[in-house]
């Protein structure tokens, strides 16, 4: 075995091994959406979720359903399949279906607070 | 390893139904990712029809006192605002603000509320948004029980 030998199997194959697990722990982290922290901003819009209307067909059940939809809930029809149900915008897009609804009392308020 | 189909086509809204929800534009997974979503969605939607109460839950900046912001959108969150919950969750001030109407309000007191905040705050704690709101929801579900009305 003479010098180049021994450089190739004594410092390439374990340079090669060092940066093949390189990019196997690197490259999938590479497009991964930042976690939340606490303590960090949170600069996103703010978003409202709503429920499903206890009335939408379920998929496969009777013969509302017109086209394969892609959710177990069912297709909505009309200005209905317009509104979303399950992402709204909220404040600031005033587009969501949550933010069609006037104001109004709902007796005295219960509930609680916590931070973190 | 869950991605969205990426497609260039945009002709998916028919007549009686809206184009898919990849077609709007907007990166709707900009937040939570699709799986998340997912899983708030079905959380919601379980909780609430099981309940028969209606749960909603929103994610954003709360104006201060975030417990007067809170109530003005749970006045805002449906047709019959007595009858829901809110949580409002605000992960840049770290507050989490459960608001219930008053019909919601007896089946499910105080107390049990602060309990799921508890237990929702503890998983903000570790930065997990998701999986605290589940929790959150599953805990007020089970102790609001179903309305006499469902029940068989």
């Amino acid at each position: 075995m003479n010098t180049a030998e021994a450089i190739l199997v004594f410092a390439g194959i374990p340079l090669a091994i060092v940066v093949v697990l390189a990019l196997l722990t690197l490259k999938p982290g590479a497009n991964r959406r930042p976690r939340y922290k606490p303590g960090q901003a949170w600069d996103h819009a703010p978003i409202w979720f709503e429920p499903h209307p206890a009335h939408a067909p379920a998929a496969g059940h009777g013969g509302e359903t017109q086209a394969i939809g892609s959710s177990v809930y069912g297709e909505r029809h009309g200005g209905d399949a317009a509104a979303t149900h399950a992402v709204s915008g909220g404040q600031s897009h005033g587009g969501g279906a949550s933010t069609a609804h006037a104001a109004q009392p709902a007796g005295p308020l219960g509930g609680a607070r916590g931070t973190w | 390893m869950t991605r969205a189909l990426e497609v260039d086509s945009h002709d998916t809204a028919t007549a009686t139904t809206g184009a898919a929800r990849t077609d709007e534009g907007s990166r709707l997974d900009e937040v939570f990712s699709y799986k998340e979503l997912a899983r708030l969605d079905e959380a919601l939607t379980m909780s609430s029809r099981e309940t028969g109460l209606r749960f909603t839950l929103y994610v954003g900046e709360l104006r201060t006192p975030t417990r007067t912001a809170a109530e003005e959108l749970h006045a805002r969150s449906g047709v019959h605002p007595s009858d829901s919950v809110l949580i409002a969750v605000s992960p840049g001030q770290r507050v989490v603000e459960v608001v219930t109407g008053a019909g919601a309000g007896r089946r499910l007191p105080d107390r049990a509320c602060a309990l799921a905040v508890l237990s929702m705050t503890s998983s903000f704690a570790n930065g997990d948004l998701v999986g605290g709101v589940v929790n959150g929801l599953r805990q007020l579900s089970d102790q609001a029980g179903h309305p006499a009305s469902l029940r068989h």
